[in-house]
């Protein structure tokens, strides 16, 4: 681990543009989030089952809700702001939290960190929200535009996904 | 109080009787091609459906290849009712009880594993994968008296497995499997007995605020909400070949077959289809499983979908997740668990062939994954197309009013699109333009009205 690891204004410039990106999202700017990826992102959502306590990892390596490139996630975030995806019209409102911003390494052309996120959703006239909670593993690569997310593996506090469609990314 | 259990059987009887009177009426608007939508969310017909649908007929568990080893064990639901399906030191399938014969407590906690036995935390009953009762604290001292014998875990009495699907039934008596399944073989051979398949990976699990004869009767065959409900992934370039338009196909919507529903999206060309697999997958196939007419149909498939009753649905495709990239054959296995009237949990497999590369696995997992699962761009349509289905089927405008139907009727005028295809190689009845009828969809309210309406020797 390098020094900048305890650099506070590393962490802020982080969490800066992960405040960023998440507000593209919950202000349905789907084009300009997948600007924020790199060409060869790989993005990860995998399964999470019920294990007793000694099992290493309760997290599959094998099977995923989301297992993206750059290409996927493009007919993902298109096809979302299309005027028949039912699933998002009338649209989720969500509000993405996110906190505990950790630096894990920087080696000066990547920084690893991890971030929780909670997912406030709700649609209609529900008043119930649906609640995503997560911890993400992210690698931002410096470019000459900024940060933009090379990798990210989000690991979910859920088993049973409690929403009715994951019709939004995470 | 007296009083109280008077008042609540009472209640229950009303409600019986209520039920009791909308099946009746049921069975006269399935005639007309029209379905109570109140079924779709009434606690009283849940309840029942529980007992004579889950309680008395064949349920799907699990794929072997989930449990290969003596020991593997994954936790299932029979309805609504905790179940282990495991494999037994002795190789045996078995599906276990998930509670402890002392006292009720689960004695496995974990969705998955491997174990030689499982011991129940509360007074430490140690149970044999087998489900033999094998230790009990202080016996001796205290429970001397006891044969264990008679104490092993509650086991479903019939478990029986169709080419690597394992299915269970509850009830005292059934008739065997294959008998149950009926004209069903004919189309499971198809994928299961012409390819060696196996699931990869943990199934996906969401819930989801419908009920579960909503995606049922879906997927026995409603290719009618394709082009509307699916219109942003099919204008994305993903999917199925067939249905983006990459390919011609003809559609066999098929009916009459011993309470299942299929439909077939036929390429008829030279051309080898297989739902998409490349010609070094089709290699590994085994071709001799299926007759001549079976296997024709097997090569000119494009996709084909279908349910086993009551709640096991398949979708085959060859198709993909990206414009840019090749279409592969994925298998995707679902199940429609009730979960309280007019909500589910959806468990989803996908399967690969067993023979084909690792680098094609990958793939087949990641086109099925994109296109059905809680995030796939055809599902979450789906779903977003079901939207208040639960809410009006549960209204009291629905149980006041009895043409609060939902409809089934396409195809019945007088000069629909969809014909009986008189050449049909396979069971059942095959319409030509099966997108425009809906007789394979009546099959599963027929069967699922019969089911409630019999009272399975209780
Ligand atoms: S409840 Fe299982 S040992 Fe008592
Ligand atoms: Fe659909």
């Amino acid at each position: 681990m390098s020094e900048s690891v305890s650099n506070p204004t590393l962490r802020a410039e982080c969490e800066e543009f992960l405040y960023h990106a998440a507000e593209l999202l919950d202000d349905r700017k789907l084009t300009e989030w997948h600007d924020l990826v790199t060409e060869d992102i790989d993005y990860r959502v995998p399964i999470r089952t019920t294990r007793e306590r000694s099992n290493t990892t309760e997290f599959s390596d094998t099977s995923f809700h989301m297992k993206e490139d750059w290409g996927t996630l493009e007919v993902r975030t298109e096809r979302m702001q299309s005027d028949f995806a039912w699933s998002e019209d009338p649209p989720s409102r969500t509000r993405r939290h996110v906190s505990n911003v950790r630096i894990v390494d920087d080696d000066g052309e990547e920084v690893t960190l991890k971030n929780n996120l909670l997912i406030f959703r709700q649609q209609g006239d529900e008043t119930d929200p649906d609640i995503l909670s997560m911890e993400r593993h992210d690698t931002l690569r410096r470019t000459d535009e900024g940060f933009k997310i090379a990798e990210r593996r989000v690991l979910l506090d859920h088993t049973i996904i409690p929403t009715n469609t994951l019709s939004i990314i995470l | 109080m007296s009083h109280g259990i008077d008042e609540s059987q009472s209640t229950s009887q009303t409600e019986f009787g209520r039920v009791k009177a909308l099946l009746e009426r049921m069975g006269e608007t399935l005639e007309d091609g029209e379905v109570p939508m109140q079924i779709l969310n009434d606690d009283a017909v849940h309840q029942l459906e529980l007992e004579r649908i889950f309680g008395q007929t064949w349920v799907y568990v699990g794929h072997e290849s989930e449990v290969p080893e003596p020991g593997d064990y994954r936790q299932r639901t029979i309805g609504e009712d905790p179940f282990i399906f495991v494999r037994g030191e002795d190789g045996d399938f078995r599906v276990l009880f998930n509670s402890c014969r002392h006292r009720g407590a689960n004695v496995c906690r974990a969705e998955k594993g491997n174990t030689s036995h499982f011991r129940c935390p509360y007074h430490g009953w140690t149970y044999k994968n087998t489900g033999d009762l094998v230790g009990v604290p202080q016996k001796a001292a205290g429970f001397d008296h006891l044969d264990a014998e008679e104490r092993g875990l509650h086991e479903a009495p019939h478990v029986e497995e169709y080419n690597g699907l394992v299915f269970a039934c509850v009830a005292p008596e059934v008739e065997p499997l294959e008998e149950f399944l009926g004209g069903a073989t004919w189309f499971l051979d198809m994928y299961f007995d012409l390819i060696d398949m196996e699931v990869i990976g943990d199934p996906h699990r969401w819930e989801v605020e419908n009920d579960w004869k909503t995606p049922t009767e879906n997927f026995y065959g409603d290719n009618y909400h394709i082009p509307m409900g699916h219109k942003s992934a099919i204008d994305a370039g993903v999917g199925s070949d067939t249905a983006t338009g990459e390919k011609e196909s003809n559609l066999y919507g098929i009916a009459d077959c011993d309470g299942h529903g299929f439909s077939f999206y036929q390429i008829e060309s030279e051309e080898d289809s297989y739902w998409g697999h490349p010609p070094e997958v089709v290699e590994t196939f085994n071709h001799d499983a299926l007759d001549d007419d079976q296997h024709e149909v097997a090569r000119k498939s494009g996709v084909t979908l279908g349910t086993i009753f009551p709640n096991l649905s398949f979708i085959f495709l060859g198709g993909r997740d990206d414009p840019e990239k090749d279409s592969v054959g994925t298998f995707l296995l679902r199940k429609w668990e009730p979960r309280g009237a007019g909500k589910m949990e959806v468990v989803n497999w996908i399967l690969a062939p067993k023979d084909a590369s690792d680098e094609y696995k990958e793939r087949v997992y990641e086109v099925g994954m994109s296109n059905f699962s809680p995030s796939g761009n055809f599902e979450v349509d789906d779903v977003g197309i079901w939207y208040g289905i639960d809410e009006a089927a549960g209204s009291v405008f629905a149980r006041q009013n009895d043409d609060v139907n939902t409809l089934f009727t396409m195809g019945r005028g007088e000069n629909p699109a969809a014909t009986v295809y008189d050449e049909w190689v396979g069971p059942g009845t095959a319409y030509l333009e099966g997108g425009m009828t809906d007789e394979n969809q009546l099959d599963f309210y027929r069967t699922w009205h019969e089911a409630m309406t019999s009272d399975g020797g209780m």
